[in-house]
C-alpha cells in the first residue's frame, strides 16, 4: 500500500531538508538549495509522488533556475521542487530517483551549458557537437552569418 | 562473469559516452536477460533515421547478439527546430505555429495548450462555445492522429490494407478540419481567446455523415488488423509496461493507460468542453503493446461519441473572446497541460509582462515514451523492437522540438 502523497511542506520538513515555500499561479512550490535535490526527490517520491511528470530550466539573468514537477497518480496531486544552480554549474542527476529524468536532463544539459553529474549517458540529445546552449539569454537566435545575410 | 555487458567483444555502444552504469533502481532493467554467456560477436546496428519502422527521424543504435537485443540507445535531434527558443521571440498569438510543427499529426492539441496558458495567465474569459468547438477540433484531429498510428503499426507487421483504409477515413477527416480551420495540418485554430473562425455553414451535415459511417469502418478496422492472428502473436504480452515502469519513466496518454492506470487529463485536469461530455476512459490492464492497441481503438470510439455530442449541443454565442491585438500577460508563471493524442502536453509558460514570452518549454509525451523503449527492449528480438516502438506512438517532432 502506498503512502497517499501529502503536501510537500510536510514531506520535507519530516525528511530534515531545508526547504522554503511558496504557491505561485504554478502550484505549490518548494526551494530547495541544490545540494539537497536528491534529497527532497527521494523524500518526495517516497511519500507517494510516484512520477516525475516534466524536469526544466529557465535562465533567469542571474542563475538557472531548474523545475522538476512531480505527480502523485494515487492522491490525484502535483507539487514543484525548484533550485538555482550557477551558469555552467553542474547539475547532480536524479535518476536513480525518478528515471525519467534520463532524456529531459540530457536536453536541459545540453541547451543551458551545464555538465551532468552521475547521468549514465551524460551526451548531448538533440544538438551537434559546437551548438552554443541555445536557450541562454545571452545566445541570439540568429547567428552572425544569418544577420549579414539579410 | 555474470554481468553480460563485460563479455561483449565488441565494445559498439558502451563505448559512446563516458558512462559508469550505476546501479539501477529497484525495478528498472538496464542490464539485459536472456542473454546467453556465449563469447558470440555483438553486431552495433543503425537502425533509422531513414528506417521505414521508426515513424520519422528516430535512430535506433541497437546492439544485437545474434537476433536478440542486447542494448539499444534512442538517438534524436534530426528535427530540431529550436521551438522553445522561436517561441521567446514570437507574440503570445503566434506560438500556435510553432506547436503545430511541433506534433504535426495532431496540432491542435499543442496550440489548445498555449492558449490555455496565455488565457489562464491573463483571466481570459474563453466563450462556451469556443471551448467546444475547441474540444470539436481536438477530437477530430485525435481520430486522425490515431488512424495515422493504427495504419503504420499495421505497416509494422507487414499488413497493408488496413493503412489505406486508416488514410481513407483520415482523408474524410482532413476535409472537415479543411473546412473548419483552413489548413489540413498546421491548423493554427485556437488562440488565446477561442478559435480563429466560426463553424463554416454546413459542416455539421459532414461531421454527423462522418460520425454515421466511422463507427462501423471503426469495427471494420479492428476486424482486418486486430483480429488477424499474426498481428495478434507479434503484439500479445510485447513490450509490457506495468504502472511502475510507467511511472517511472514517466508515461502518459494511452501508454500509461494501456497498463491499467486511470489517468486521463481531460477527466482529471478539466479543460474546454470536456466536463460537459458524456465519455469513459478506456483502460489496458497487462500494458503490453496489445493493451495500448486496445486504448487506442478504444479512444477513437469515444471521441467519435464526444464529437457526436459536440455537433449536437455547439451554443450559441460568440467564437472568440474579445482580446487585444498584442497579448500582454501579466508576470508570472503557469503550466497548462492537455490530453494529446500521444499523453499530455503540457506547457510551462513564464512571462515578464513583455509581448514575448520569457520562457517558454514544451512537455513532449514523446520523449518519455522513447526513455521506457530504451529500457524494455533489451531481451527482445530485433523484430520485437519495431513492434514495442510502434505501440508507443512516438511522434519525433515533438521529442525533438
Amino acid at each position: 500500500m502506498r503512502p497517499d502523497a501529502r503536501s510537500s511542506r510536510a514531506v520535507l520538513k519530516r525528511a530534515g531538508v531545508p526547504a522554503d515555500f511558496e504557491t505561485l499561479a504554478l502550484g505549490e512550490v518548494a526551494r530547495v538549495p541544490a545540494a539537497d535535490v536528491i534529497a527532497a526527490l527521494k523524500a518526495l517520491k517516497d511519500s507517494g509522488y510516484e512520477s516525475l511528470i516534466d524536469f526544466d530550466g529557465i535562465d533567469t539573468g542571474d542563475d538557472i533556475t531548474l523545475t522538476w514537477r512531480l505527480r502523485s497518480y494515487s492522491a490525484d496531486r502535483e507539487t514543484y521542487v525548484r533550485t538555482s544552480v550557477a551558469y555552467g554549474a553542474e547539475i547532480a542527476s536524479v535518476w536513480n530517483v525518478y528515471p525519467s529524468a534520463l532524456m529531459p536532463e540530457r536536453e536541459t544539459a545540453e541547451l543551458f551549458g551545464m555538465r551532468l553529474a552521475g547521468h549514465p549517458n551524460p551526451k548531448r540529445l538533440l544538438t551537434t557537437d559546437g551548438v552554443p546552449p541555445l536557450l541562454l539569454k545571452e545566445v541570439p537566435i540568429r547567428t552572425e552569418e544569418e544577420v549579414k545575410a539579410r | 562473469m555474470s554481468d553480460p555487458r563485460t563479455t561483449v567483444t565488441t565494445p559498439g555502444l558502451l563505448a559512446e559516452g563516458t558512462h559508469d552504469p550505476g546501479t539501477p533502481p529497484a525495478g528498472i532493467k538496464r542490464a539485459p536477460t536472456g542473454v546467453d554467456h556465449l563469447a558470440t560477436e555483438h553486431l552495433v546496428i543503425n537502425m533509422g533515421p531513414q528506417h521505414p519502422s521508426t515513424h520519422g527521424v528516430l535512430r535506433l543504435l541497437i546492439e544485437v547478439d545474434g537476433e536478440e537485443v542486447v542494448t539499444v540507445e534512442v538517438s534524436v535531434g534530426y528535427l530540431h527546430r529550436g521551438i522553445e527558443k522561436l517561441a521567446e521571440h514570437r507574440r503570445f498569438n503566434a506560438i500556435g505555429t510553432l506547436m503545430d510543427r511541433g506534433d504535426y499529426v495532431s496540432g491542435i492539441h499543442g496550440e489548445t495548450a498555449v492558449a490555455l496558458a496565455v488565457e489562464r495567465l491573463m483571466e481570459i474569459e474563453v466563450p462556451r462555445k469556443a471551448q467546444w468547438l475547441r474540444s470539436l477540433a481536438a477530437e477530430l484531429n485525435r481520430i486522425a492522429s490515431h488512424l495515422v498510428w493504427f495504419g503504420t503499426f499495421g505497416l509494422d507487421t507487414g499488413g497493408m490494407g488496413q493503412f489505406l483504409y486508416a488514410m481513407r477515413d483520415r482523408e474524410a477527416i482532413l476535409d472537415i478540419l479543411e473546412a473548419i480551420t483552413g489548413q489540413r495540418m498546421m491548423f493554427n485554430y485556437a488562440r488565446p481567446g477561442g478559435v480563429v473562425a466560426d463553424l463554416p455553414v454546413g459542416i455539421d451535415e459532414k461531421i454527423r455523415a462522418f460520425c454515421d459511417t466511422f463507427d462501423t469502418y471503426l469495427d471494420e478496422h479492428h476486424a482486418l488488423l486486430g483480429g488477424n492472428e499474426i498481428f495478434q502473436g507479434r503484439v500479445k504480452g510485447i513490450g509490457i509496461i506495468d504502472a511502475e515502469k510507467a511511472f517511472a519513466f514517466g508515461l502518459t496518454g494511452a501508454n500509461l493507460r494501456g497498463a491499467g492506470v486511470d489517468f486521463d487529463v481531460r477527466k482529471k485536469r478539466p479543460y474546454d468542453a470536456y466536463p460537459e461530455l458524456d465519455w469513459e476512459v478506456p483502460l489496458g490492464s497487462a500494458g503490453d503493446a496489445w493493451d495500448r492497441y486496445m486504448v487506442r481503438m478504444g479512444e477513437m470510439r469515444q471521441s467519435a461519441r464526444m464529437i457526436r455530442q459536440l455537433i449536437d449541443g455547439i451554443p450559441e454565442g460568440e467564437h472568440t473572446a474579445k482580446v487585444p491585438k498584442v497579448l500582454r500577460p501579466p508576470a508570472g508563471e503557469i503550466y497548462a497541460c492537455v490530453e494529446s493524442s500521444r499523453g499530455e502536453t503540457g506547457i510551462h509558460l513564464v512571462t515578464d509582462g513583455g509581448d514575448t514570452p520569457y520562457r517558454m518549454h514544451y512537455r513532449a509525451p514523446s520523449i518519455f515514451a522513447l526513455q521506457a523503449v530504451e529500457d524494455i527492449v533489451p531481451g527482445h528480438l530485433i523484430a520485437d523492437t519495431v513492434m514495442m516502438v510502434g505501440s508507443t506512438d512516438v511522434m519525433l517532432g515533438e521529442t525533438d522540438r
